[in-house]
This record gives structure tokens, sequence and C-alpha cells, in this order.
């Protein structure tokens, strides 16, 4: 009966009204005025002392994004956005300037630490040598600390805010910004190339195993401000990184915008494993609020033998419209997929890849586990294409869903075009319940429904949880456990 | 009628036709009426093109360059020798016939004589009869609403079958179901057939849509087949499209199905420049059984594609999809199937599976397997494949003494093989694998 109590007592810690992130820091920001013009962004531009090529590219992507029109394909339904009714740059006051940790406001690390992301080098070293990892912490529209950069800098490795890459590395931010997400590649990349305000900048030299986790942590703070990150890596040849990406929100009742771009960048023989742990605030349990998640991830497998490798789990936002998508444009290239979207409350998920092979003998794997529960709508929509020339291709995709409950649903859209008769595709995807027969043999061995569920569910996920970096998996196994357990009965 | 909205010329060209042939095609007033609607929403939606999702990729406005002038009242001389040619492995099979020449019922080449279980006639009949009495209503389409080929099969539909299995009956042949392309004429064929199988009722209807050798090679024709299928009856409806190479086709299936009745269809696709298959599949009542499955082949620059929405509306039915696609040359395939499970649809059982083989470096697959679920208490699954033929199964062959030729047929018959099993139908079986067989021996790689 322990146990029972237990999980009911995290059942309620984690439900979708029990958001633990939900709180505000009240803090002074400096913001840009209500609304969206050319002004905006000039203003965007000014507050960040940026050069005038980044002005006229901003510039550039605004009269693109005002020529186009919202997309209205995917699976999810939401009042018209009120462009005009959004502040779209909010900065800490006292993060303006140069900035070292001491100078940081408390209230932000405070912030952090309520979060659970220590920022002070000191406090992490604490724990396990192994698992450092190096944060960049981004509070509302601006960077506000970027920890380990040092030991970092020893290694070849630039890992810094993007503003300060424009500043101190302009000709690798010139080179590669939006050559793998141009501005004018969607609506809301182009909104993002418009207005971004900041966001992670990392650049692995040829040859350079980067020696530790790189990490953003993304938080929202301000009322009805949208954030905009542009999230840039590069990896050289025979490179290899780890990144990861987690994001919070404070509870508010109204829709908050974040329109992220993140670029990845492979050369020959490089690797990056960029893995996300989504959890922005999916609004309450009437479909009150909660951030509106409208993200352009792609990666470009630019080089030979490179591997991209993209590992998700969506627990967050009312709105989810992601597709971390791969370019498969060198030879023997390789991408990959991991995904674990679960939805609970009125929550809506539209998410999944698309796999773009271009050269010979790439090769990709998606999996795809959909789990909805409550009100909520879950869809995968991936595609998966060879190119003409693109010989000797091979994926395999498995996507399959999770129904629990009878008033959510789950979707599958998956597009598969193939070019060429050498490619080998392979498609497969499941949508059911949990058997009653699975959770009779769990019961009858003694466990309770909602362990027999939660277990059923970890093994259902295991394929995804098993690519996240350790730090992560923990966590996200009792997340997953818990907002399942939620579900039953 | 407003020309001003077409756009293509092709378009265009289908609004003059209409208006030039509109009082000659067969109908009461109400049906004229009927007819001057469909071609309007015809007008205002335009041939599907790569812009509509579900036509994403076949592209109508280009695949359409020329307007044919629709077939009405056509007379082309066909006689009995020339159907048995037509037909090649189908003439063997024993059935009841009813022949159209360019979409036209042809009563000289039908026989039906003494036919238990099956009340024939042609749709020409329902269209004119003045008394509703025949009680098929020609306005009466179950598909998709916004469909540019079901307004246009409306708005130029001639002829077809009509047929009925009356409750219990079991008709102890099947009906064979011929459409003819004859003459030298390039014509646009527009048929319609209402096929209704009584509550208990089993029956096999085959659909045929052939050409006759020497016949010009670039009609158009566009089929719709209402079917319902009632309380406990089973049908099978195979149907059967084999051109040369330049034709179009068109082809819709709308198929209701009410409690705990099975439909097994078979759709057997080859020779097309442009073919696609449409099946909207509706369950009406529980314990409703969805067999379906086909085989295409396309070589050339050909285009086949096979478009399915099972819908699942009410609990307790099941649905099966197996196709089997052969694609060679420069031909390409498109294979799109949607689950939907609506929210009280519980216990659903659907899974759908569709595999195709690429003989040659320029064909093209393109697929698209969905599901939308909306109710938690289902199984469903689906599945999609392509690749070429595995080498190592080719160097077994061979290395059995068997000739590559010959190894590469035997590989590909056991592929296709595997959909066509599902055909209960003996000798209709092998009439289907002759026509493959026929097809790969033309195999000029």
């Amino acid at each position: 009966m322990a146990a029972v109590k237990e999980t009911i007592d995290q059942v309620k810690e984690i439900d979708v009204d029990q958001y633990k992130y939900g709180f505000e820091t009240k803090i002074e920001s400096v913001k840009a005025p209500k609304g969206l013009d050319e002004s905006t962004v000039r203003y965007i531009s000014a507050q960040k002392n940026e050069p005038q090529w980044m002005l006229d590219w901003r510039l550039d992507a605004f009269q693109r994004w005002k020529a186009m029109t919202e997309p209205t394909w995917a699976k999810v339904h939401y009042p018209k956005i009120d462009f005009q009714d959004q502040y779209y740059y909010s900065a800490p006051k006292s993060t303006t300037g140069p900035k070292s940790l001491d100078d940081v406001d408390p209230q932000l690390l405070e912030t952090y630490k309520k979060l659970g992301i220590p920022l002070r080098e000191q406090e992490m070293l604490a724990g396990v040598q192994s698992s450092r990892v190096a944060v960049d912490a981004v509070f509302d529209s601006v960077s506000v600390v970027t920890t380990f950069k040092d030991e970092l800098k020893k290694a070849g490795v630039i890992f810094c805010s993007f503003s300060e890459a424009v500043r101190e590395h302009p000709e690798l931010v010139k080179k590669y910004l939006g050559s793998v997400v141009p501005q004018s590649d969607n609506y809301y990349a182009a909104l993002n190339a418009a207005v971004f305000s900041d966001g992670s900048f990392v650049y692995i030299p040829e040859g350079v195993r980067c020696p530790m986790e790189l990490s953003t942590y993304f938080r929202i703070n301000e009322k009805n401000t949208g954030q905009f990150e542009r999230t840039l890596i590069i990896a050289d040849r025979g490179a290899y990184v780890s990144y990861l990406e987690g994001c919070t929100a404070p509870m508010r009742d109204e829709h908050q915008l974040h329109a992220a771009v993140v670029e990845l960048v492979a050369l020959d023989d490089a690797e990056i494993k960029y893995s996300t742990v989504q959890n922005w605030y999916p609004g309450d349990k009437n479909g009150k609020g909660g951030i509106y998640n409208f993200v352009t991830k792609r990666g470009d497998c630019r080089g030979h033998h490179s591997k991209i490798s993209w590992t998700q789990v969506e627990t967050g936002s009312a709105i989810t419209w992601k597709y971390p998508s791969c370019i498969l444009r060198g030879d023997y290239s390789r991408g990959e997929f991991y995904s674990i979207a679960v939805s609970n409350g009125y929550q809506q998920v539209d998410s999944g890849t698309k796999m773009i092979h271009l050269g010979k003998n790439s090769s990709s794997r998606i999996i795809s586990k959909g789990i909805a529960a409550g009100h909520s709508q879950n869809t995968y929509r991936g595609l998966v294409s060879a190119h003409r020339k693109a010989t000797g291709v091979r994926n395999f995709t498995n996507c399959d869903s999770l129904l629990i409950g009878d008033k959510c649903g789950a979707h599958t859209v998956p597009y598969i075009e193939a070019k060429n008769s050498s490619a080998h595709f392979e498609h497969e995807a499941t949508t059911s319940k949990i058997s009653d027969d699975t959770l009779f043999y769990c019961r009858q061995r003694g466990l309770t429904s909602e362990e027999a569920v939660a277990l059923v569910v970890n093994g259902f996920v295991r394929d995804v949880l098993q690519q996240l970096p350790m730090e992560f998996m923990a966590e996200t196994q009792k997340l997953i456990g818990i907002s399942l357990e939620g579900s039953v009965g | 009628m407003n020309v001003a909205v077409m756009k293509t010329k092709a378009e265009q060209g289908l609004a003059e036709q209409f208006e030039k042939v509109a009082d000659k095609l067969p109908g009461s007033t109400a049906v004229k009426a009927l007819r001057a609607a469909a071609f309007g929403k015809f007008g205002a939606l335009g041939l599907p093109h790569r812009r509509i999702e579900e036509w994403k990729y076949t592209d109508l406005r280009v695949g359409i360059k020329d307007v044919l002038p629709p077939a009405v009242s056509d007379q082309t001389p066909v006689t009995s020798g020339d159907l048995i040619v037509a037909l090649g492995p189908l003439a063997h099979i024993d059935a009841y016939r009813m022949t159209f020449v360019n979409g036209n019922f042809r009563q000289d080449l039908s026989d039906w004589d003494g036919a238990t279980g099956f009340e024939i006639s042609p749709f020409s009949n329902a269209l004119t009869s003045d008394s509703q009495s025949s009680a098929i209503d020609p306005s009466v389409v179950t598909g998709p609403d916004g469909d540019a080929t079901i307004a246009l099969n409306t708005a130029l539909m001639t002829d077809g079958a009509v047929v009925r299995v009356p409750e219990q009956a079991s008709p102890d042949k099947p009906l064979l179901v011929v459409f003819i392309r004859a003459g030298r004429t390039a014509q646009l064929m527009t048929v319609r057939n209402v096929i209704e199988a009584g509550p208990r009722s089993k029956s096999t209807i085959i659909e045929a849509h052939v050409m006759l050798p020497g016949a010009v090679v670039d009609g158009q024709t566009n089929t719709l087949n209402e079917i319902t299928v009632g309380e406990g009856a089973e049908i099978a409806h195979i149907k059967i499209a084999i051109d040369e190479g330049k034709s179009l086709h068109l082809a819709n299936s709308n198929v209701a199905l009410k409690a705990d009745a099975t439909y097994r269809g078979f759709q057997y696709t080859s020779g097309q420049a442009i073919a696609r298959n449409q099946t909207h599949v509706t369950y009406l009542g529980e314990g409703g059984k969805l067999d379906l499955s086909g085989a295409f082949l396309a070589r050339g620059s050909e285009h086949i594609d096979t478009t399915l929405v099972v819908d699942h509306a009410v609990p307790h039915c099941e649905s099966r999809e197996l196709f089997k696609g052969v694609l060679d040359d420069r031909g390409r395939g498109v294979f799109q199937g949607k689950i939907i499970v609506r929210p009280d649809a519980q216990k659903t059982d659907g899974k759908q599976m569709a595999q195709v083989l690429m003989l040659s470096p320029d064909t093209e697959f393109n697929s698209k397997p969905e599901l939308e679920i909306y109710a938690d208490d289902v199984v469903c699954g689906h599945g999609t494949t392509s690749a070429q033929l595995d080498d190592d199964l080719l160097f077994y062959c061979m290395s059995r003494g068997i000739p590559q030729a010959e190894a590469r047929a035997l590989l590909i018959e056991s592929f296709i093989g595997e959909a066509m099993d599902k055909v209960e139908h003996e000798a209709l079986r092998d009439a289907l694998m002759q026509y493959a067989r026929t097809w790969l021996t033309n195999d000029k790689s």
C-alpha cells in the first residue's frame, strides 16, 4: 500500500496542473516595445551591439517573413496568434555589460538553483568528475552565463552565447549561419531569423572530442514575451560533441510563443549528438495557458562518414510543432532520431523528423514513441526520402503510439519517398493500448496497476531512453513513469 | 457554365466538352440538373494537383494534357471473338457476363441467362427511367466530398452495371463485368457501377477494364463503384485494369459495410500512363471485415497510385490491406493508405502493408501510410517497404541452375503471389497470375 501512496504523491507532483517549474522570478527587465516591425528588429540588433551585416541579415529575414503565411498543415488547433501582441525582447536588467558569475543577479542564480541547474563550477565539481556538464543559461532573451569556458577553451572548443559569437567569431558565424536553415525556410524560422535574441554557439575544431557534455538551459520568465533563440553547432572534421538542451517556463494563463532555430553542421567524420528534454509549461488541466513551441531543428551531415543523432523527450508545451531533421549529404553519413513524446491534458504534439538522403550509402534510423493521455493529440509526422543519385541508402523507421484513455488521439503521418531502386526503406508503426494480458500478468506478480503501467511504458520507450546521456536518463525515466501513472483509472 | 474559373488547358477543354455533350448524355431532367451541379463543383475544384495533400504524388494538372471527347452512345463494332481475345486469360472463367464497349452497354456481348442470385441491369436504365421505382439514385455518392474525379464522374457518367444480390442469395457463378476500349478514336469513358449485396448473400464480382488489341492506346477512363454490403453478407470484388502504357485510369470505389459484412477486394493494375485507384471504406455496423489487397506493375514511365481510406466509424471491426508493387524502367508507384479510428470505435483491429520491388535504378516509390486514431482500445499497425530484388536470393536460385531471367521471374512471381493468394476463386487467381507472367515476359531488361 505504501507504494500506492507514494505513487499518488508523485503523480500529484508532476501531473499537468502540478508543473513544478511554474514559479516566476521577480526580476527587473529591459523590454523591447510591444509589437513587431522593422524598428523592433533594429532595436534588438542595437541592444546586442551587432555589426551591420548581422542587422542586414535580420532585416532581410523580416522582409521575407512578412511575405509568408502561417502554416496550417499540422494537426494542431489553436486560436490565431497576434504577432503584434507580444514582446520580442526581454533581458534581465543586471546582466547587460561584461559578466562574470559574481556580477549575475543573485535572483537569477537562485532561479537556476531552483530548476536544479547549478551554474557555479565548484558546485558542479562536487559531483562525479565524469558527469560534468558545461551550461549556457539563457534567461528570456539573453544568455546570462556560460560555465567552464576556460577549460573548454584549452581544448579549442568555442562554447559561448550567440551574441558573443557574433562579436568574437564573425567569420564562423557568417560562414555557417543560415546554411542549414535559411532565413526563408518556413514561417517560424523566418520570424526567428528576424528577431532571435540569443542562444548558444558551439564550434568543435578538427579532431577534437569535446571534453564534457555541453548544455543550454532555456528559461522563459517574462510575461507576454516570446523566446526566439538560435543555436548553431559546428563539428569540424573528426570532431565529436554531445549537447543537451533543457527548457522550462512559469505557469501563466495566456499562451506564450517560443520559436527557436537549431542548426547543426557535421563535417567529414564528425559526430553531433543533440539531446533535448523539453518541459515548457504545458498549460493547466483545462488547456489554459502553456507554451506554443514552434521549432525548426535541422542537422546537416555535410561531410562523408558524418553522423548526427537527435534524441528528444517532449513532455511540455501546449503545442509542439517540431521536426528535428537530418540532411544526409555526405556519403556514408548517418542520421538518427529517437523521440519520446508524452502528451497529457489538452496538449497537442505534432512532431517527427525528416531524413533526406542525398549521399550514397547514407543510412538513418527513426525510433519514435508517442504516448497520449487525457484529452491530448499526439502526431508523428515524418519524411524519409532518397535522392535519385543516392544509391545504397537505408532507413529503418519504427513509430509506435500508446493511448491511455479514450479522449486522446494518436496519429501517424509518414512520407516515404524512394527515388532509386537501391534505397532500402522499411517503415513500421503500431498503435495500441497496453494489453490487458500484460497488465494482468504484472498484477498477478504483485505489482499494483500503476506500477505495472509504469513498467510497461518504460519498456515501451526503452529504445529511446538508452540514447539519452546519463544525466538525463534517470530523471526522464521517472518523469515518464509518473506522468503516465496519473492517467490510469 | 462558368469557364472563367478554369485554369489549365485540360480543365478548359473539359468544360468545352461538357457543354458539347451535355444534351446527349443519358438522363431525365433531374439527372441533367445533377450533372450541371456536379460539373459546376468540378469547375470550382479544378483538376487535382500536388498542392492538394491527397494528390501530392499524382498531379493531374500535369498528367492530363489532352482532353478526349466523352464516349456517348458509342457503336464501335466488336464481336464475341474480339471479346475473348481482349479478355485473355479471363475468357476461360466460367462466369455470367455483362459487357460495355467504350463505356456503353452491349446486350449482344452480354450473357447472364438463367443467372440465379444476381439481378442485373445497365446503369443507363436508372439514369433514364422517369419513375424512381428502380430505387437507384444516381445522386448518391458516399465517397469523400470535394473530390474532383468523383464530381467529374457524376457530370459525365453514361453507363455501368447495376447489380443486386438478393437476401441470402449465393449465385453459382461469378459475374464478370467487362469494360472494353475499342476503335481508333481516343475517348473519355465515364462509368458507374452500383453494387448491392443483400443481407447474408455471398457473391463474386469481377470488374475488368481491358482493351481490344489494335484499339487506340490513349483512352481515358473514369469509373466509380458504389458498393453496399448488407448485414452478414460477403462479397468478393476483383478489379482488373490492364492497358498498354498510354491511357489514363481514374477509379473510385466507395464501400459501405453493414454489421458483420465482409468485403474482399483485389485490385490488379498495370500498363496505364497514369492510374489512380481510390478506395474509400466505411463501416456502418459492428463486426464488419475488410480484406483488401492488390498488385500493381508499372514500367516505362507509367505511374500507378493506390489510395485508400479505411474509416472505422463503429467498434469491433477488422481491416486488412496488403498491396504489392513491381516497378521497372522509370515506373512510379504511389501508395497512400489511411486508417481512421473514430472516438468510439473500440476493439478495432487494423493492419496495412505495402511492399514494392524496384527492378530498375530509375524507379520511384512514394508511400504515405497514415494512422489517425481517436480510440484507445485498438490494435492498429501499418508497414511499408521498398527495395530491389535480393541479390542473395537471386544468387541462390542461379546456383541451383536456374538461369538469371527465370530466377528473377520466379522471385517476382512469388513476391506478388503473396497478394494474389488472397483471391479465393482459383481460376481467377490463375488468370491474375497469368497476367502478371505476361507482364514479366514482356520485360525488356
